[in-house]
């Protein structure tokens, strides 16, 4: 009988140890992957193209060891990316296509300044064009003698006086080019070819940036390989194989996926042709043509990003929270401070008392989406749009209750000594207040405004539609105040948007756990301020 | 304590703002950008080359849905919206009221893509069948020829252009069934669809890619070709929305004709979409 | 004597007679007059905030249910019997958000189901089981458990929880109710645990030494006298992490699926659900103003302020009845 009991007894114990284990089992569950996986974002490998990219679009580093190490790895990719060259030059026609059409736009204004009759010019643009079509049409076919048959219309209007002396020429030139190309190569697997080595040419453009002879791309994004050697992993199996989905023999009739290499001399698209050591070159010789090096990207929490946050750091976003959660503690904190003094000083115990605590009570528990309706249909319909102004007035309204309910908790705990002590020298209650019982309560007062800093730092829902925007401008911080009404991005909105809005971001899973890891490393740093005070307020007050 | 602290703590924010120095940007001309999340990569890679060519513009663009595009030009808060479906007659009434007279510039053509997870065997679909799966008549893939999964079907929001496209021209109108998803906006579909082996959701074309696999739509494989010329079933024009036609020469003027130039048709190609002219 | 009288003279020197005159005492009556109302005032801002949350709520949502041509008995029937959310659609919009409470419900329930137990079981732990070190150690733990933003938690959701879930249990969609159940039942665990803490420590040290003096084990103490004497402020806690759970946005936005629809069968929680708050943030951004769908949505949310206000005042009722001296 006893034993059942203390058996029971035992078991409630392992019970109730147990659900405060599994708590902290569940924080470490949470913390740990966020954590590791955000520190991608400042611990990396990162290659030359990180180098190039940090110089061009944030003007850092030393020039002349960026050519030196730009020089060693284009001695080291040169071979790989001639051979690409060499091979696509008669399956890719974009080139050639590009250098017609350009050839044709010049032509056409070389003939606006020519003194020419109308009918002249007319017939002259006609024939070019024709020309034009006829080469174009030539490089589109996969029919050989189709594509020599329309050289040869080509061809004969070379001797033509007004084409020769003119930008025009040049398309002679190109067809004689692609008439030694149609010898050496076998156009009716064109199309085949074209489509997987357009794959493999945006794999190479994804690992080392434009390939030569490129222009320059608008999109920051396509002007560099990869900047981080995990990224170039990844770039380098896609290049390598090739995912065919094919059914998997069981009868389930879904299909796997199956993993093919690109140059297999039997299965490999590439296996028969001369492209095929290309893949086992740049397998190879990776770390020559990146040069990788571990690094540590403290400037990610500074610097802006570019679209997507595909390159650069949160700093916009650490700003804009810092933004907010300041200003809205200018708001919320006077307001707390002096409420709780009223409650804590001068109440009485009363209907109207009831009454405020209940709708303190009730500010603490209003969802903070209804702060975000409310402060739409206020703020924002007051001051006319979405600004830090009008957010920073909704997060100071949701914390507002915390602050009261800290700083009465704090000013209660000062002993009545000090107040009686004050007041008989002669001061009067309010300063008394100010002077005596507001300073010993300052440290407790101090951790609910850090304590609510982190929760207004956190939150999203409010500031959706009072004043977040997921890319703009950095507010530019100065006396005249125009900033406050300009939208802001801050780090609650801009993990939402990265998560789940952006397609770029995709991309760049370590920038995403990037901006969580900063949150949570924000939050965490003031919630330890708080705690660190708390317990040096304890000690002092245990001292006492 | 508390003074010293609270100075401590000054110190740090102020310490914060002289470090962010060299991230502020200077003071100048602002163009306000809203709507759609389609047209959004083009609003994003457009903003940025422009403040390349004009840095003392400052541009922000948000993306919340056509539909807030709409309502945003309504009511004077942008000043151009970015809108994957032409305007409604009560918007149009709605701004006209307001005295808005709102500009369409088509600058880039978009096709909606049906797309399943790549392991699915299905590579084709008739609209009569997307509409019966959406409207739930269908609620398995093997009663299509696939697998023996039910069917997840994920689609945009209510506000959504796309939605909108989609709900025209696919659903004829017909309201979807209560165990759609309901995501909002083109990258979360696309990775809904890139997780879930039974999903099946629509975006726009310059969201496909290898993980996600498109569907023919009544035998039109959605490509460039195809929906340029209109042969692919849901193809639809992107559209930038003004107050009246911009001033030639203003930076909105700029900004609406930048599909024109090169830049901008390399911008529109390499973000996937088609090109409205042929360069 | 003389020698003291004559230094005391000498060492106080008063600059004006100890009895004040009547300026003084009127000055300084209406300065404290005027600091006390100050205050008050100050005070009263936030009733005013609380009636302005109301009023302002209330006004952008009463076009919903007044709409010209359309009876607000209709309306109302429909909005809350109808499962059918079809705000946009332009010949014939529906306004029905029962699956969405009902989405609410299931998630905000079955996140209790797992919250209180493990709650309360960590509370005990907290109060009677663990020594003054651990619970120093315990303490911040479940600060930080309550501080992580919940935008965090979401992006754990999507982006971690959510495959795990599809791959482990062979789900159709990672993005479900159970999925939001649990993170938000971790999100709502360290309010339980503090006020039932709270509410334990409140019980006092007699009735425990009286069971202990009976016989009693501690499990029996616990399970018997204590708790059920803490049962107000349990009740308490228990509402409260019911009003967190309910007024949580971007876990529920990001991680339930958001389909309108009730699961059927009604136990199946592995499909996807949508709850009040996602529908509010997932649609005001997008929504004209002014539109019928832009006044049904404040009016979803006057339902959840509503509901909220009603579990406060329930929940303050607990906590007063908890901190009411006992016998």
């Amino acid at each position: 009988m006893i034993l059942w009991r203390q058996i029971k007894n035992a078991l409630f114990t392992a019970l109730c140890s147990g659900s405060v284990l599994f708590l902290a089992a569940t924080l470490m569950i949470f913390l740990l992957p966020m954590l590791w996986k955000g520190s991608q974002a400042v611990f990396f490998r990162k290659t030359v193209e990180f180098d190039k990219m940090q110089m061009e679009l944030f003007k850092r580093g030393r020039p002349e060891d960026l050519e030196r190490i730009i020089a060693r790895t284009n001695a080291a990719r040169q071979e790989a990316l001639a051979l690409l060259e060499h091979f696509s030059r008669g399956i890719d026609t974009a080139l050639l296509s590009k250098e017609v059409k350009a050839a044709y736009q010049q032509f056409g204004r070389h003939l606006r300044y020519l003194e020419v009759s109308n009918d002249e010019y007319a017939r002259l643009r006609e024939q070019a064009k024709d020309i034009r079509d006829a080469f174009l049409q030539a490089l589109e076919t996969t029919d050989k003698t189709e594509a020599e048959s329309l050289l040869d219309t080509v061809d004969a209007q070379r001797t033509n006086p007004r084409f020769q002396n003119s930008p025009f020429e040049v398309v002679f030139s190109l067809s004689e080019q692609y008439r030694q190309i149609l010898e050496e190569m076998d156009l009716s697997r064109r199309s085949e070819y074209a489509a997987e080595l357009d794959i493999v040419k945006t794999e190479m453009r994804k690992l080392f940036g434009p390939l030569p002879g490129e222009s320059i791309p608008p999109l920051p994004q396509d002007r560099f390989g990869a900047t981080r050697w995990d990224t170039a992993q990844k770039h380098l199996q896609y290049l390598i194989y090739q995912t065919k989905w094919v059914p998997s023999g069981k009868d389930d009739n879904r299909l796997i996926p199956r993993q093919i290499r690109r140059d297999d001399p039997d299965e490999g698209i590439f296996g028969k042709t001369e492209l095929a050591p290309l893949f086992s070159m740049v397998e190879q010789n990776l770390a020559a043509m990146l040069q990788p090096r571990p690094t540590f990207y403290w400037r990610y929490f500074l610097d802006d990003s570019t679209a997507g946050h595909y390159f650069g750091g949160v700093g916009p976003e650490v700003l804009g929270t810092l933004l907010l959660t300041v200003l809205s503690m200018c708001f919320a904190v006077p307001l707390g401070v002096l409420s709780a003094a009223y409650l804590v000083e001068y109440a009485a115990d009363g209907i109207t008392t009831r009454i405020i605590r209940t709708c303190i009570n009730t500010l603490a528990g209003v969802p903070s989406i209804v702060y975000g309706l409310f402060g739409l249909a206020f703020f924002v319909l007051l001051a006319g749009k979405p600004s830090i102004l009008s957010a920073s007035l909704t997060l100071g309204l949701l914390v507002l209750p915390v602050i009261i309910r800290a700083s009465e908790e704090a000013i209660r705990a000062v002993p009545q000594s000090y107040k009686e002590a004050s007041l008989a020298l002669g001061a009067g209650k309010f300063r008394t207040f100010l002077t005596v019982t507001l300073p010993a309560a300052g440290p407790g007062i101090l951790t609910g405004i850090i304590l609510s800093l982190s929760r207004a730092a956190g939150e999203t829902a409010p500031i959706l539609f009072a004043g977040a925007v997921a890319l703009g401008p950095i507010p530019d911080i100065g006396l005249h105040l125009q900033w406050l009404f300009q939208p802001t991005r801050a780090l609650s909105y801009g993990c939402y948007d990265i998560t789940v809005g952006d397609r770029l971001a995709m991309q760049v899973p370590h920038n995403q756990f990037g901006m969580v890891m900063t949150l949570i490393l924000l939050v965490l740093l003031l919630n330890s301020a708080a705690i660190v005070l708390r317990w040096r307020m304890s000690k002092k007050m245990q001292g006492l | 304590m508390t003074v010293r602290s609270g100075k401590t703590v000054l110190f740090f924010i102020g310490l914060t703002l002289w470090a962010a120095q060299p991230v502020l940007a200077a003071e100048g001309k602002t163009l306000q950008i809203d709507g759609s999340t389609t047209v959004g990569p083009l609003g994003d890679a457009f903003a940025e080359v422009f403040k390349e060519l004009h840095p003392d513009v400052s541009i922000t663009v948000k993306k919340t849905g056509s539909g807030d595009g709409a309502a945003a030009l309504i009511d004077g808060r942008c000043d151009i919206a970015m809108m994957s479906r032409f305007m409604k007659d009560k918007e149009f009434q709605q701004a006209v009221e307001k005295g808005v007279f709102p500009v369409a510039h088509v600058i880039a053509m978009d096709g909606v893509c049906v797309v399943v997870h790549p392991s699915n065997p299905i590579t084709e679909l008739r609209t009569e069948q997307i509409r019966d799966i959406y409207m739930g008549k269908i609620t398995n893939w093997k009663e299509l020829g696939g697998p023996d999964i039910p069917i997840v079907p994920v689609s945009r929001d209510t506000s959504s252009g796309t939605y909108e496209s989609f709900h025209s021209l696919v659903m004829h109108n017909e309201k979807m069934a209560a165990n759609v998803e309901y995501v909002n906006s083109n990258p979360q579909a696309h990775a809904r669809v890139r997780s879930t082996p039974g999903a099946i959701g629509y975006v726009g074309i310059g969201f496909l890619d290898r993980y996600v696999k498109a569907l023919k739509v009544d035998g039109v494989m959605p490509t460039r070709s195809t929906i340029s010329k209109g042969i692919y079933p849901i193809s639809r024009p992107l559209f930038l929305f003004t107050n009246g036609y911009p001033k030639l020469g203003s930076i909105i003027h700029a900004f609406c004709t930048f599909y024109l130039t090169e830049k901008g048709q390399e911008i529109i190609e390499a973000k996937g979409f088609v090109p409205v002219t042929e360069y | 004597m003389t020698t003291a009288g004559s230094q005391s003279d000498a060492a106080v020197q008063f600059t004006r007679p100890l009895r004040l005159t009547f300026r003084d005492d009127l000055s300084s009556t209406l300065l404290s007059w005027f600091v006390k109302s100050f205050l008050f005032a100050v005070t009263f801002c936030s009733v005013a905030a609380v009636f302005l949350i109301f009023v302002f709520v209330i006004r952008q949502a009463a076009p919903f249910f007044a709409e010209s041509g359309i009876s607000p008995r209709e309306r109302i029937t429909e909005f809350f019997t109808s499962r059918r959310w079809f705000p946009e659609h332009q010949v014939h919009p529906e306004y029905g958000i029962l699956a969405i409470i009902a989405g609410s419900f299931y998630v905000t329930i079955t996140s209790l189901l797992i919250a209180v137990p493990t709650g309360l079981l960590a509370a005990v732990f907290l109060s009677d089981i663990a020594s003054f070190r651990i619970r120093q150690i315990c303490k911040p733990l479940i600060e930080i458990l309550a501080a992580i933003p919940s935008v965090a938690y979401g992006v754990f959701a999507v982006m971690v929880a959510a495959p795990w879930l599809q791959k482990k249990f062979e789900f159709p969609t990672g993005t479900n109710a159970l999925n939001a159940s649990i993170i938000l039942s971790i999100m709502a665990m360290p309010t339980i645990i503090s006020v039932a803490e709270d509410a334990l420590t409140a019980v006092g040290r007699e009735i425990r030494e009286a069971s202990y003096g009976l016989g009693a084990t501690r499990a029996e103490t616990l399970l018997r006298v204590v708790i059920p004497a803490a049962h107000s402020g349990i009740l308490a806690a228990v509402i409260l992490g019911m009003m967190r759970a309910v007024g949580e946005t971007m876990v529920v936005w990001m991680a339930s699926g958001n389909a309108t629809q009730i699961p059927s069968p009604w136990w199946d929680l592995s499909q996807s659900v949508r709850t009040m708050t996602a529908t509010i943030a997932g649609e005001l951004g997008e929504v004209p103003q002014g539109t019928i769908h832009f006044h049904s949505l404040f009016a979803i949310g006057l339902v959840l302020l509503i509901f909220t206000f009603c579990l406060n005042l329930l929940s303050e009722h607990f906590i007063m009845q908890m901190k009411k001296p006992k016998r």
